[in-house]
């Protein structure tokens, strides 16, 4: 029962609480230094241009004929991808009963849960007219207009509103002893927060056993659920009949995507988090090297997938197949990105075979950080260089985003920053229950 | 009101010494607080517990399954909108709403069975403190008030650090 | 009960049945004979006069934003002194499987009982999905409010559109599309809808030539025309080589190609592989090799 390979069988439980509970109750003067940052470019390159884009119209974007989809889009599939791993990896390894996800994963659902958030901004800033955003919704007005369930748009609707407040019940739930643990050491305002937030938890066996199954369900609804998130975000490009983006191959392929770039963001997010919440002693190198192990699967997954994908192009040898791999690999002005995305997916990860490099905390943020680099670059491509090669050569036209898209998209991962930032001070970001789960339960005559 | 003894344990393996033995004595209303679930070691003192939950989530599923599948039909026979060449009930979009409808209620259906089963959320004084979620494993044991006294002699010979009398609502 | 299940059932077959709108009274349909067409562009000037569409100015044409709803494509072919210049008009083709009006989650496009593929502006929240599901790019999108000034921006360059006095030239049975919202060519449906009531009043259907959008009525050397495909008597189905109704029933159903249909060897429809069926019939022919019969030289 007890895992103690983990090398946290020595800390005391006590310690745990302290540990989390301080984390969340003192701040230093960096914390406000990074929040003010996060608020100012929040300002700058997330509202400011949204508005300007609002008032003046989405003729500010680089969008074009046939090239209507951006920049935008790229994001919301990136977006989308980056929330892949938390939560589905947390409910497998729940599943499987992995005993190294426990100090991980409430981060990693959080993450799940802000990167659904900023990729459902994404959707609202890319639509002409924005301040119509309920329009989509399936909500019963005097109009009785509803919504077209045909659309691919309404499966994305149905999956993400799905995917989002599922993820986040997932992690509230998972977090209600925590939170009770919580509300037990603070004082003043957040003992009344925390005190809401834990409904009056009190740890008896009956709440546990029955936290434990309805968490084992959910896990087991979420599995399901966040395969086919993705697959029906792939779905809103597979169902057109463009030539690059018409392929029976994308679900999978966004699913493996999404798993590996989740996967790197979870590496990147867990050395900076044990670096700025000082919790070396939880999230360990042992992670490190199981993450690793899993990012090399991925990475070769990813690849097989992405040949295939040449290989039916090549075979099928339709002319609009054809010069969409073309353009997309040789003869489109930013062709070095197609390169560049090989290099980062395919080729560095399979660094982490060396046990030393996945051991490395330094190899490990730098190759992650290329895997996510590339996977944005996967979107960019299978976007931007599809559209601008439909079918009438006459119509032709390279994409080139403007200003007001790439600030939106910096400011994008300063929208997703800024609720981590805030995650770690009022939530416990760490699964302080689990964490002792781990320790081992407390036994007089050990070895039992 | 009526009393109740708690008694805190650090180790699990006396908590589950004082178990047997309070079972044994014909105590039944036996409640264990702990920081960390100890479900399974518990249970095969205690007797397994029910789990209501697995209806709610069915039932849920059944529930989204239904509404899923009525709203996309429902909604599309309100007015005929032809598109795209199709029939107004197409079968395999009407697959994928359903398939998201049944994950959703099935979620939150399930979470709320866990809620009203867990006697959750629940704001009013309990018996409780605050040392349980951090290393305290605690016994509550409910009983006539003249056999209280034995009820604490068991705990405590089983090897308590504290026991205390607790008023019980 | 038992009348309501039979009801329930007839519905249910009438809802899982794909063409059961093919009961229309009227389906629109164009004739483009490409040996006609010179490529003079007075089509475009008329559309544009029509629908009220703005003109947005030589730096917004330049990025692909100009919002004419038909199009007159340059295909040259070979080096010099062997040029080949081809050209074909391209206007949204109404079809009668349109991937686009699968993509809008808000049912601001769908077809229409004259077989039309209608876009409604009101509706439209603009999530560009029309316009990349379309094959043949003819939906345009009102990239500013072009019918006003804005502060921040001369209208994306160009701030002449509907100013006055040119205001006084606008359409009034068309509607002044609002910034954000995607439009497209809607065979002058205006046109078509006052044709209607006045048939209705004088108790009749609407005679063959009646209705002329702005394209077909401007057309100096009539390449293109206008009209009803349901009526196999029509001058478009005898351009189109479908001359009789089993010519249309078989069109309709199946998803072969025009040429195995039509009696006419000139007859062909744009990316007609794709399926989406679309209702404007070119007339040019095709050999084998891909070359079209005659190209102006």
């Amino acid at each position: 029962m007890a895992h103690q390979q983990q090398g946290t069988s020595n800390i005391s439980y006590r310690e745990v609480n302290d540990d989390v509970i301080k984390s969340m109750t003192e701040t230093g003067r960096g914390f406000y230094l990074v929040l003010a940052v996060c608020i100012v470019g929040l300002a700058l390159t997330f509202g400011l241009p949204w508005a300007y884009q609002i008032y003046v119209g989405q003729g500010v974007t680089g969008l074009q004929s046939p090239e209507y989809w951006g920049l935008y889009l790229t994001n919301f599939v990136f977006w989308i991808g980056i929330s892949h791993s938390g939560t589905l990896l947390s409910a497998i390894l729940f599943i499987t009963q992995t005993p190294w996800r426990r100090s991980i994963y409430r981060s990693a659902e959080a993450m799940t849960f802000f990167s659904v958030v900023t990729a459902a901004t994404m959707v609202f800033i890319h639509m002409g007219r924005p301040w119509n955003f309920y329009w989509p919704f399936p909500y019963p007005n005097q109009r009785e207009m509803w919504t077209n369930f045909q659309s691919p748009l309404m499966f994305d609707v149905f999956a993400i509103g799905t995917y989002s407040t599922s993820s986040f019940l997932f992690l509230y739930f998972g977090s209600i002893p925590d939170l009770a643990a919580v509300r037990d050491r603070v004082t003043g305002w957040r003992k009344r927060f925390y005190g809401a937030l834990a409904l009056g938890w009190r740890g008896t066996d009956r709440e546990w056993h029955l936290l434990q199954k309805a968490y084992t369900f959910c896990a087991v609804f979420i599995i399901p659920l966040a395969v086919s998130v993705h697959s029906i975000v792939s779905w809103d490009f597979a169902s057109s009949k463009i030539p690059g983006l018409n392929k029976t191959i994308f679900a999978p392929y966004f699913v493996i995507g999404a798993i590996y770039s989740g996967t790197a963001g979870i590496i990147t997010l867990m050395v900076i988090l044990r670096r700025a919440l000082k919790f070396e002693k939880y999230i360990t190198k042992v992670h490190f090297d199981k993450l690793g192990m899993l990012l090399v699967v991925m990475s070769l997954l990813w690849t097989y997938v992405n040949v295939t994908e040449v290989f039916t192009g090549w075979y099928a040898n339709t002319s609009y197949e054809n010069e969409a791999l073309k353009y997309r690999m040789f003869t489109t002005p930013s062709a070095y990105l197609f390169w560049l995305m090989i290099a980062c997916n395919a080729f560095f990860p399979l660094l982490y075979i060396f046990r030393k490099i996945r051991l490395s905390i330094v190899a490990s943020l730098l190759i992650s950080i290329g895997i996510n680099l590339g996977m944005w670059i996967e979107r960019f491509l299978i976007i931007e260089t599809s559209l601008p090669r439909k079918f009438l050569p006459f119509m032709w036209r390279d994409y080139h985003p403007s200003w007001v898209e790439w600030s939106i998209t910096a400011g994008s991962f300063i929208f997703f920053t800024s609720l981590f930032v805030l995650f770690v001070k009022f939530w416990p970001s760490f699964s302080i229950y689990e964490i002792k789960e781990d320790i081992g339960i407390p036994m007089e005559r050990k070895g039992r | 009101m009526s009393k109740a003894v708690l008694g805190f344990f650090p180790y699990v393996d006396k908590l589950l010494r004082a178990a047997q033995r309070l079972k044994d004595a014909g105590f039944t209303d036996i409640e264990v607080l702990s920081p960390i679930p100890i479900g399974h070691e518990i249970e095969h003192i205690l007797g397994e517990k029910k789990n209501p939950v697995k209806y709610f989530t069915f039932f849920g599923s059944v529930a989204g399954f239904i509404f899923g599948t009525l709203l996309a039909l429902g909604s599309a026979a309100l007015y005929i909108l032809p598109r795209y060449g199709k029939p107004i009930w197409p079968l395999t979009p009407t697959v994928i709403i359903t398939y998201e409808s049944t994950i959703l209620l099935g979620v939150y259906i399930t979470l709320i069975g866990f809620l009203i089963f867990g006697r959750l959320p629940c704001f009013r004084e309990r018996t409780y403190d605050i040392k349980i979620s951090i290393d305290q494993f605690a016994l509550l044991v409910r009983a006539k008030k003249d056999r209280l006294i034995q009820v604490e002699q068991i705990i405590r010979e089983a090897g308590a650090e504290e026991v205390k009398r607790v008023d019980e609502k | 009960m038992a009348g309501f299940i039979e009801l329930m059932l007839e519905r249910f077959k009438v809802y899982r049945e794909p063409g059961y709108y093919k009961r229309f009274d009227y389906w629109w349909a164009m004739v483009i004979d490409l040996d006609r067409c010179t490529g003079c562009g007075a089509c475009v000037t008329a559309c544009q006069a029509e629908n009220n569409t703005p003109v947005v100015g030589e730096e917004e044409c330049g990025k692909g934003r100009n919002l004419s709803w038909i199009r007159i494509e340059r295909y040259i072919e070979g080096e010099y002194p062997n040029v080949k210049v081809k050209f074909i008009p391209v206007l949204c083709p109404q079809c009668d499987r349109a991937p686009c009006e699968v993509a809008c989650p808000v049912y601001a496009t769908y077809h229409n009982q004259d077989g039309l593929n209608v876009q409604v502006y009101n509706r439209c929240v603009g999530t560009f999905t029309c316009a990349t599901y379309c094959p043949y790019d003819v939906r345009r999108f009102n990239w500013f409010t072009y019918n006003k000034k804005n502060f921040l921006k001369g209208n994306g360059g160009s701030s002449t559109s509907f100013e006055p006095p040119l205001d006084q030239q606008l359409n009034p049975d068309v509607s002044v599309r609002e910034m954000g919202v995607m439009e497209k060519c809607t065979f002058c449906i205006q046109r078509i809808r006052a044709a209607k009531d006045r048939a209705k009043d004088e108790n009749r259907p609407i005679r063959d030539g009646e209705i002329q959008p702005a394209c077909v009525q401007t057309c100096p050397t009539k390449a293109l025309t206008f009209g009803d495909l349901n009526n196999p008597k029509s001058r478009i189905a005898q351009l189109a080589g479908l001359s009789t109704a089993g010519d249309l029933h078989y069109l309709r159903e199946s998803g072969s190609k025009i040429s195995d249909i039509s009696s006419n060897p000139r007859t062909y429809r744009l990316l007609e592989d794709l399926n989406a069926a679309p209702t404007i019939f070119y007339l040019k022919r095709v050999m084998k090799n891909g070359s079209s019969t005659a190209g102006h030289e």
